[in-house]
């Protein structure tokens, strides 16, 4: 087999160096317009209002380190901050405490209405929150959790649940029984069987789903914009409007305030980004 | 498993005592216990989203006042107003296209990106971190920055092409409000394609090498591998993917509402921003209803297909 390889290398390297070449330039291309938005808006959090309004230039001519530090004292930045943190870590706590045992039922029993149940978590995936607003708003009315975090927390809570009994139900699927069916013999409940012996292994697969519902929740806009009316319980992403005024845009402060929300969500999702695919894949096509 | 299971000395006389009941109690406990561990799960969706989903269908048939109190049932009155007024032909159209060209155009681009990316070569895993980007990034901000480029008086894509020397005055991008919704079409694009990136990508990283050596050897060409091998293994991640992508597409709200609020005159409009503006600015509760209603059903269709698909490949598997 060397050998036909061997008579016609030239022709399939030059070829390969082109296709290289090619390669190369659709990636670069596929980067540069990727991080273009983000460029623009580091550029523009460093500029001063006149030099944004009068165009002309890219770079700030003059780095204006201070809106980044201007932010916080022009708008309750802390305090968004704070309210994104609570809102995305309790919505984090609940999904995870609702979905790990329903996951672990999935996937380790059989009962009746296993599929009707797997089912509606599939179907539920159809109805964003936006659709079910004015159900949610009364509900939230109802429960005395309109402009409450805690309310937030719920609702992001419930709508990641099929998410969440997704990933893990696949997550705890591909792990074998036999350890936990040990662990059963040698007197452990279903729960410390679950909790020592099947979770610790689980970790890559429920760290992934807790980082992704985590991202989720702080990413959160329509419910918050429609639920929230005190600035003090705003979250960021709703928070940073305060510098999209009816008068006049402050982009300056808009995107300096975005890109204190964005950091922190794209370090977490790069960590996740290749456990959450392969989880999300044989979730979805395996079953 | 078995029944019986050894107690712990501690416990084993609590136990003793409740012996005579405790393997009939053990068996009804058996087949009671999922659903105690899938009872969280089941109460928060209960509560957050059926109740929801009740709710607006009860409205959708319902005399609303603006107060958001229910005066009886008026058949199916909130529906024909919906449907005979001259916008709402309109926001479905947009709803439609806004919807197709998002999915397909992002779909065929995420899975050539993902074509791409599954190359070996320097600095692939940078390149895949960067393309994660949008993905993470939430959309009010994704929108927001593109409303700024796109600006004529001072964005920074006028200013960009001129500093390159390919428009010599500044250019108006968004001269209708057409042109304003190929805009938001195309920022919903930058956004969606990651997600059928990576979901292509852990698809083709489960194909065995050994399938395209053996093409090769058969004399197989790109393309032919291409859709004789790749697609075919990718076809159920792909299927996963665009049904997904056509959930969210649909139900895609912070874009429009960041970049243009649907206005001028519906014009940019899709059903979840009419229904907004509909129960929250006019106080039209019902008709916002039974907008949302439509727009289930609309959906319906396509989840019923997923959850067919998905059920049916679950149950290979048992």
């Amino acid at each position: 087999m060397s050998q036909p390889v061997n008579t016609v290398k030239k022709p399939v390297s030059i070829k390969k160096t082109i296709l290289r070449v090619l390669l190369y330039f659709v990636v670069l291309d596929v980067c540069v317009i990727t991080l273009y938005p983000y460029f623009a808006m580091l550029c523009t959090a460093l500029k001063n209002r006149v030099e944004i309004f009068s165009g002309g230039t890219v770079l700030p001519v003059v780095p204006l380190w201070s809106n980044f530090i201007d932010i916080w004292s022009r708008a309750p930045m802390a305090k968004y901050m704070l309210n994104s943190v609570l809102i995305a870590g309790g919505s984090t706590i609940i999904a995870m405490l609702c979905g790990i045992p329903a996951a672990y039922a999935l996937a380790r029993m059989k009962f009746k209405g296993q599929t009707a149940f797997l089912g509606f978590v599939i179907v539920s995936q159809m109805f964003a929150p936006v659709v079910l607003l004015i159900g949610i708003y009364q509900v939230m009315q109802r429960l005395g959790l309109t402009d409450n975090i805690l309310g937030l927390i719920f609702i992001n809570a419930a709508f990641n649940q099929a998410f969440t009994i997704w990933l893990l139900r696949g997550t705890f699927m591909g792990i074998s029984a036999e350890m936990e069916q040990a662990a059963t013999i040698d007197g452990c409940t279903r729960v410390q069987s679950m909790m020592k012996v099947l979770l610790p292994v689980a970790a890559p697969g429920i760290v992934t789903t807790l980082i992704f519902i985590f991202i989720n929740a702080w990413n959160e806009y329509t419910v918050a914009l429609c639920l929230i009316s005190t600035d003090d319980y705003k979250p960021l992403t709703v928070g940073i409007n305060t510098f999209n005024g009816y008068n006049m845009i402050e982009w300056q402060y808009l995107f300096a305030a975005s890109i204190f929300a964005i950091i922190p969500v794209v370090i977490l999702f790069m960590c996740i980004e290749k456990n959450l695919v392969s989880g999300l894949a044989s979730g979805g096509v395996k079953g | 498993m078995s029944t019986k299971t050894p107690a712990a000395p501690a416990a084993s006389q609590e136990l003793a005592r409740k012996a005579p009941r405790s393997s009939k109690s053990k068996k009804f406990f058996r087949k009671v216990e999922p659903y105690i561990w899938i009872a969280p799960s089941i109460i928060l969706m209960a509560i957050f989203i059926v109740t929801p989903i009740v709710k607006v269908f009860q409205l959708s048939m319902s005399k609303v006042t603006r107060a958001g109190l229910v005066k009886g049932y008026n058949n199916f009155e909130n529906f024909s107003k919906v449907l005979k007024s001259p916008a709402f032909a309109l926001v479905l159209k947009n709803t439609i296209v806004w919807t197709i060209a998002v999915v397909v155009i992002s779909t065929v681009l995420g899975f050539m990106l993902a074509l791409v990316l599954n190359n070996k070569f320097r600095g692939r895993k940078v390149a895949r971190a960067i393309v994660v980007f949008p993905w993470a990034t939430t959309l009010v901000i994704q929108a927001s920055a593109w409303n700024f480029i796109i600006n004529k008086d001072y964005g920074t894509l006028n200013t960009l092409l001129m500093k390159i020397g390919l428009i010599s005055a500044p250019v108006n991008w968004t001269p209708t409000p057409g042109a304003y919704f190929a805009w938001e079409i195309a920022c919903g694009i930058f956004v969606t394609i990651p997600f059928v990136t990576f979901c292509v990508l852990s698809g083709l990283q489960s194909i065995d090498a050994s399938y395209y050596e053996a093409a090769t050897v058969d004399g197989a060409g790109y393309f032919q591998k291409l859709f004789s091998i790749t697609l075919p293994l990718v076809k159920s991640s792909l299927t996963v993917a665009t049904v997904l992508n056509i959930i969210y597409v649909f139900n895609s709200f912070p874009i429009i509402w960041t970049m243009t609020k649907g206005d001028p005159a519906n014009h940019t409009d899709t059903l979840v921003t009419y229904l907004y503006k509909l129960a929250f600015y006019n106080g039209k509760q019902g008709e916002a209803s039974a907008v949302s209603v439509i727009g289930f059903l609309i959906l319906l269709v396509c989840a019923s297909v997923y959850m067919i698909y998905t059920l049916r490949k679950g149950d290979d598997d048992l």
